[in-house]
């Protein structure tokens, strides 16, 4: 794609002397010869790319999952995940996009379509007879961990439902589609938490940020959505609100991805930036500030804590790992493992489920590690811990339940508020 | 000695040398053609790539321009794989208002150069990164060539025409008889500077297409030829920022043209007046200028990573000239020494650019037709070279071909994408004694890293090919004539890499087993990568050529390998400092 | 509270991090990304070539007395006789985190080692694999490589070694031996051979071409996570000596090395964060309060009571310029000692025994490893320098990038360690 102006990621490869650091630690060059490597698909080949030629020359940039570890270990600073995200934007506004990857894009209106009739849902997509169909016709890997629409109802039914604490502090949720449709309980979780801690929690219009379309290369259709949250978001973050999110990729979207990949940097996504708050983020700064409740319960167990690669995209240290490690009898096992391998959409595509599963087997290896004690495992992205049930079948949680978990609001087991009766 | 006896001997092997020696092939001559290095070796693989639409003249020097646009065209068919079709923009930028725009407009017209405005608008739609404080655009069909691909591939078809190409043979004296009011030049003998003989070549008529050394072979037949050398230094940003011609609209100056070839863009260029042709040394001074004038056309230019600095120079004449070279005129330039010095069998040709070449042969073999007493017409222009079915040349095409045929594995230099089936062929097939050779075949060494891996591969890959081609059975005496290629090879492929899957047998005669040691190719390229670093050597290329001396240094210790002694043609060459001043005595610390 | 935040992730900031964490501090590694040790060789250079490229060094302990009465303000000038023991530490340190590193017999000497090109390159301590490769020894060599293997010419190398008077042959084996994959560099095929059903494949060819009395040199890709599994194992059933030859980056020996450092360095509860560029810095008086990293929403703020510096001069980036001949230190501005004007910059041979001035160029330090300006005024109280960031030294020149990064990383840790943090609030 071409590059727009001297800040665009693309100008990066300029950092690059071919060091190769890269491509020693990317986990899917290292099972795979279909990926040759960060160095290859991002700063080497963006020099043979150019707007306006004859078509897109790449092939296999289509297999990097955008874990971005390259760009943690690199020396220079080459911001190659970004360039290959617009590679394959390029190659889609050549050829099209399958239609597989533009459903994965809509994955909003699937979830409120699902929504309306959960349970119908669930049966029509979660039997082995349609998941074998879809991976024949569509290219969906039928044993990829889909997650099903839950049955409680959205979350923002949910929030709607119930009157809702007032107070002079407010913070704006920003709750993303898994949680919305999939996983109502980590916004409930947050809610609690953020109630618990005295704040006023404000739910406004929002939308998909867009990360599946980006992570497919569709961005015409990205760029509607991220200028739509862009709208719906900004007046809050210019009155002064926090907005604090507790999908870790959504927020990274938002804050950052949007704009490197579209090439949109303006006055608007820095004020925006500005605003928005990954939720351990936001705890460990009111905990700078003395301004955290650090009254936990004690939690005695070991917990195995697989940081995502989102939550590193982010390099805003372990801020996840900094409030947990506060909450008295809990051992948290941080795990050093590059990526779970699910990375977005890449996993549920047939053709690259095998790799997934074994760019995660590193990930699946150091929970088991932590051995049988270790029921429960956090990770701070959705998609991780989908991955991690499917690979160790041990019980994921946010970070976020643990917290409300050790505030006593929340049962990591049964997974739900305390408060909430049981269905 | 040995001896060759021929029709046409031609003295050059650039555009206009090979150009030549093609025209003269395709009308029946037997042809020989000598070149003291490696084809391109002077000006024709030392300028930024420009295929000229004439717009740069229209004002100045219109006959010239129109000469350019009637090039422009042909070449686009004769030669189109050598062509990339980037167009061009002349921007008139805050600094260039005045009414030459008009003027340019005008003359474009009268003409005949296709030239439309555009707004600034659509121009940045087209070209981001250009100054968006431009005023007026104009659209012109210019555009990027590759000149190392242009001159090997009409050698070829010289070659496939029954002409004869010698690298690495230097004149050192022409043949001349007869007496007063008689004399003749009848060949000239040549060093074979490979196996270190000497070679006497015998002709009916002797052409000096040897560009900015044509005073050099002149003299030795006592004939004065003054050229101008007029040195142009030009400098590459690592990537495309551009991808299409940027020229300033106004009077040609230095550094008002960024040219987008290959991989890189150029921004050019300079005009030294120097004395020696083979004095390439760069000034900070000629830096800064491209660097600030860059910044007029592209604002922020001098920010970027500049991987590489090269000077050429042009070999420019005008009878009793001694201004600057700026200002001397580009005509191309016949000398028909028989009229002008009394010497018959010699004609020289000079001036030109590279965009014209084709014609500048042409006239020259007219001129030369006339002395033999045959007629026979030119056809170069409506002869197309092999390869032009791959159509023009597009920047994606070798990433193309790699992912196409999964050639990841076999990338030799990553930079540029050679795999190391194009690396050997080019090897077996062109005449190779030093990697700088490969270099101008297949782009080795001449991405980012500027030779930091690919230089210890390259070496290592010759060595097999060395050591298994010493095994072979191949006759030694088959193997002397190295100026012939094998059928199987088409040098029109040379930079593709899905045309160089198969490996060629290894029935065809092999250059490379005059390759010297490893060792010496290795020194040798790294101090040629060096010398056209030094000037823009800084920031991020600064620091890829810190990695490069801890490979060659702390991981290989590659200067103390053993060979130490040995020199290769272009040792000397390489050794001279590519820039005014080194550090050479005791350096004060701020 | 963070007592010490240590910047950069080669060998220096490790090293360094160690050390102060061994004496009790809560240490942090803040690093854009990882370092030199991935393109090394994995063996130690302390000096190689002195006074100029031109003079092997064989004694380089001996030899460093001279070095630094000729230059007084070389960085091992400082270190007051600390460098035969910060090498000993060193080489204790890796037999505790099971890659164990040595030196010549006769203790003192440099080892010659042949380098991928087959050269005999000078260093100090290497990893026990590669030590039998030492080419003052006398068994002839049987160099293997693998068909297709672009990073590494056995042929090219034996050639070399045996015009130096070594006895040397090469061969080849089929790369499918080792693995199925087209597209590998050392790293996978490293990993490849942690698999012993693989190295017993590779042992028994190895075996068939191996006559009797030669010792086996092989690409260094014998194994990363279980390399000393792996060369016991090939040793045993091949029954004969194998040494590894360095290649190309990736370097699996740095990779081993940077791997075993980083897990010493989590059980001592050692944080390090990667993917951290620093942006910015904020000082009050002589004091430096904290620095900030790039991060996706707002710059994260790294606090602590010191500072050390092991960013890695121009090769690391922790020093950068610009075309008008600006050099300046990237994380903290600090004053530089380097060539006044840019042509005076570099030498007209790359291969120039005097080496490149500017690469001399960096961060000057008192007695104690802290940044001096020119009048040699301390800068900042709290801040400490070590590595290839240090001024009036050519580390790649001499040969001595690692003996420089261990010597001056633990000096500097120590006398930071020793100053007491005060608190920076």
């Amino acid at each position: 794609m071409h590059t727009a102006s001297w800040h665009s990621v693309g100008m990066t490869l300029d950092e690059c002397i071919k060091c190769n650091i890269c491509t020693t630690y990317c986990p899917v060059a290292a099972v795979t010869d279909k990926f040759p490597g960060p160095k290859y698909a991002g700063p080497q080949a963006q020099r043979f790319r150019e707007c306006g030629q004859l078509k897109s020359p790449d092939i296999s940039v289509d297999y990097c999952c955008a874990c971005r570890v390259c760009n943690e270990v690199c020396p220079s600073g080459v911001k190659i995940a970004e360039i290959n995200a617009r590679a394959k934007a390029q190659i889609v506004a050549d050829r099209g996009i399958p239609l597989r990857n533009w459903f994965f894009g809509r994955n909003e209106k699937l979830g409120k379509i699902g929504s309306y009739a959960p349970y119908l849902a669930n049966l029509g997509f979660h039997n082995p007879f349609s998941r074998y169909m879809a991976e024949k016709i569509m290219g969906v890997a039928r044993h990829a961990p889909i997650p099903r629409w839950s049955t409680e109802g959205s979350f923002e039914a949910w929030f709607r439902r119930m009157p809702r604490l007032k107070s002079d502090k407010k913070v704006v949720y920003f709750h993303g589609c898994s949680t919305n449709y999939y996983e109502p309980q980590v916004g409930k979780a947050a809610v609690a938490v953020l109630e618990h801690l005295g704040y006023e929690v404000i739910v406004p219009p929002q939308n998909c940020c867009a990360l599946p379309m980006l992570n497919n290369g569709e961005f015409p259709a990205a760029e509607k959505l991220f200028r739509s949250n862009i709208a719906k978001l900004l007046p809050y973050a210019d009155q002064g609100y926090p907005i604090v999110g507790t999908s870790v990729s959504c927020v990274l979207v938002l804050r950052e991805e949007a704009s490197e990949m579209l090439d949109i940097e303006n006055d608007q996504t820095r004020r925006l930036r500005s605003a928005l708050w990954d939720m351990s983020e936001w705890l460990r700064d009111l905990l700078e500030q003395d301004k955290l409740d650090t009254d936990f319960r004690e939690l005695k167990m070991v917990l195995p804590y697989h940081v995502s690669c989102q939550a590193r995209a982010h390099r805003m240290g372990r801020p996840s790992l900094d409030v947990m490690s506060l909450i008295p009898g809990l051992d948290v096992r941080e795990g050093s493992a590059r990526c779970c391998g699910l990375a977005g959409t890449y996993g549920y595509k047939a053709e690259k489920y095998d790799i997934a599963m074994k760019v995660g087997e590193e990930a699946f290896r150091f929970v088991r590690a932590q051995g049988d004690a270790a029921r429960i495992v956090t990770s701070d992205s959705e998609i991780c811990r989908w991955q991690l049930e499917h690979g160790t079948h041990k019980f994921c949680r946010a970070p976020i339940e643990i917290f409300a978990a050790a505030y006593g609001l929340y049962d990591l087991d049964k997974r739900r508020l305390i408060t909430e009766k049981q269905k | 000695m040995k001896r060759i006896e021929t029709e046409i001997l031609v003295i050059g092997g650039g555009a206009t040398g090979t150009g030549i020696a093609w025209d003269a092939a395709l009308r029946g001559f037997r042809v020989v053609l000598v070149e003291k290095r490696d084809l391109t070796h002077g000006t024709t693989g030392r300028y930024h790539g420009l295929l000229h639409s004439g717009g740069r003249y229209v004002v100045k020097d219109p006959h010239s321009a129109a000469e350019c646009i009637a090039e422009n065209r042909i070449l686009r068919k004769t030669h189109a794989h050598c062509i990339e079709d980037t167009g061009g923009f002349f921007v008139v930028t805050p600094e260039d208002e005045g009414d030459y725009p008009g003027q340019f407009k005008a003359a474009c017209a009268k003409i005949g150069i296709p030239c439309k405005e555009i707004s600034v608008a659509e121009a940045l739609k087209r070209e981001p990164l250009m100054n968006p404080r431009a005023r007026r655009v104009f659209v012109v069909p210019d555009g990027a060539a590759d000149s190392f691909q242009a001159t090997h591939s009409t050698a070829q078809a010289a070659r496939q025409a029954g002409a004869s190409i010698l690298n690495y043979h230097e004149v050192v004296q022409l043949l001349v008889e007869g007496g007063e009011g008689d004399r003749r030049v009848v060949g000239a003998r040549a060093r074979d500077l490979a196996r270190g003989e000497d070679v006497e070549i015998r002709a009916r008529m002797t052409i000096n297409a040897a560009g900015a050394w044509s005073g050099v072979i002149a003299r030795t037949a006592g004939v004065r030829v003054d050229v101008i050398p007029g040195k142009g230094t030009m400098l590459a940003v690592n990537h495309r920022i551009v991808n299409t011609v940027l020229n300033r609209c106004k009077m040609p100056d230095d550094g008002d043209i960024i040219v987008p070839i290959h991989t890189v863009s150029v921004i050019g260029t300079t005009d030294e007046r120097v004395e020696d042709p083979e004095n390439l040394t760069i000034e900070p001074w000629e830096v800064e200028l491209l660097l600030r004038e860059g910044d007029k056309l592209v604002p922020g230019i001098s920010q970027a990573r500049f991987v590489r600095a090269w000077a050429g120079v042009r070999p420019l004449y005008q009878e009793h000239y001694s201004g600057a070279s700026r200002d001397a005129t580009r005509d191309l330039t016949l000398l028909d020494h028989k009229t002008r010095d009394g010497m018959s069998g010699f004609l020289t040709i000079l001036g030109g650019k590279w965009t014209t070449f084709r014609l500048m042969a042409q006239v020259t073999m007219d001129k030369a037709c006339e002395y033999l007493g045959t007629c026979k017409p030119c056809i170069t222009a409506q002869t197309v070279l092999p390869g032009v079915e791959q159509g023009h040349y597009w920047l994606g095409h070798r990433l193309h071909e790699v992912e196409e045929n999964h050639l990841q594995s076999e990338l030799v230099c990553e930079c540029e994408l050679v795999t190391r089936a194009m690396l050997e062929n080019a090897a077996r097939n062109n005449p190779t004694l030093t990697l700088d050779d490969l270099r101008r075949d297949v782009r080795l060494g001449m991405g980012p890293c500027q030779g930091g891996f690919c230089t210890y591969r390259a070496v290592g890959i010759l060595h097999e090919m060395q050591a298994s081609s010493q095994q072979s059975t191949v006759n030694r005496e088959a193997s002397r004539r190295d100026s012939e290629q094998s059928d199987e090879w088409n040098v029109a492929y040379m930079q593709s890499p899905s045309h160089n899957l198969q490996l060629p047998t290894p029935q065809f005669q092999s250059p490379i087993s005059n390759l010297q040691s490893p060792n010496l190719l290795l020194r040798d390229f790294l101090q040629e990568r060096w010398k056209g670093l030094l000037p823009i050597l800084w920031g991020r290329q600064l620091k890829q050529e810190r990695l490069d001396e801890f490979i060659y240094l702390c991981l290989m210790n590659a200067e103390h390998l053993p060979d130490e002694n040995l020199t290769s043609a272009m040792t000397e060459f390489y050794a001279r400092p590519g820039i005014q001043a080194t550090a050479d005595k005791e350096v004060q610390h701020g | 509270m963070v007592d010490l935040i240590v910047v950069g992730a080669g060998l220096t900031g490790l090293i360094a991090a160690y050390t102060a964490a061994k004496m009790g501090q809560q240490v942090k590694i803040v690093t854009k990304g990882l370092g030199a040790t991935h393109w090394h060789a994995g063996s130690i250079d302390v000096l190689g070539y002195y006074p100029d490229d031109a003079m092997p060094v064989t004694r380089p302990l001996e030899m460093i007395q001279d070095l630094v009465r000729s230059q007084p303000r070389h960085p091992y000038a400082i270190l007051d006789g600390t460098i035969p023991d910060a090498l000993k530490n060193f080489a204790a340190l890796t037999q505790e985190i099971g890659l164990p590193y040595a030196g010549a017999a006769n203790f003192g000497d440099n080892l010659w080692l042949p380098s991928p090109v087959g050269a005999a390159r000078p260093t100090f301590l290497a990893p026990d694999a590669q030590l039998a490769g030492d080419l003052r020894r006398s068994e002839p060599m049987l160099i293997v490589g693998l068909r297709g293997m672009r990073d590494f010419y056995p042929a090219l190398i034996a050639e070399n070694l045996t015009k130096q008077g070594q006895r040397a042959r090469a061969a080849f084996l089929p790369r499918d031996l080792i693995t199925d994959r087209h597209d590998i560099n050392t790293v996978q095929l490293a990993y490849a051979l942690d698999d012993p059903a693989r190295r017993s494949k590779l042992a028994a060819e190895l075996k068939k071409l191996a006559q009797p009395g030669e010792r086996i040199g092989l690409p260094a890709i014998l194994g990363i996570d279980a390399h000393a599994a792996a060369m016991s194992d090939l040793q045993t059933q091949v029954g004969a000596t194998i040494f590894e030859i360095p290649t190309l980056s990736p370097s699996v020996p740095g990779v081993r090395l940077t791997n075993a450092l980083r897990n010493q360095l989590r059980q001592l509860g050692v944080r390090v964060e990667i993917n951290a560029a620093v942006i910015g810095f904020h000082a009050e008086g002589d004091r430096v309060l904290w620095i900030e990293s790039d991060a996706s929403g707002r710059p994260l703020k790294h606090r602590a009571g010191k500072f050390l510096l092991a960013t890695g001069g121009i090769l690391g980036g922790g020093i950068d310029s610009d075309h008008t001949g600006k050099v300046w230190e990237v994380v903290l501005n600090l004053p530089l000692a380097v060539p006044r004007e840019r042509g005076q910059w570099f030498r007209a041979r790359f291969f120039d025994p005097a080496g490149h001035p500017i690469f001399r160029a960096g961060v000057s330090v008192n007695r104690k490893f802290q940044p001096i300006d020119a009048q040699g005024a301390r800068v900042y109280v709290n801040v400490w320098a070590a590595g290839n960031i240090l001024a009036h030294a050519d580390p790649i020149l001499e040969r001595s990038l690692e003996g420089i990064a261990l010597a001056t990383g633990i000096a500097a840790a120590r006398n930071a360690s020793e100053q007491s943090t005060v608190s920076s609030e």
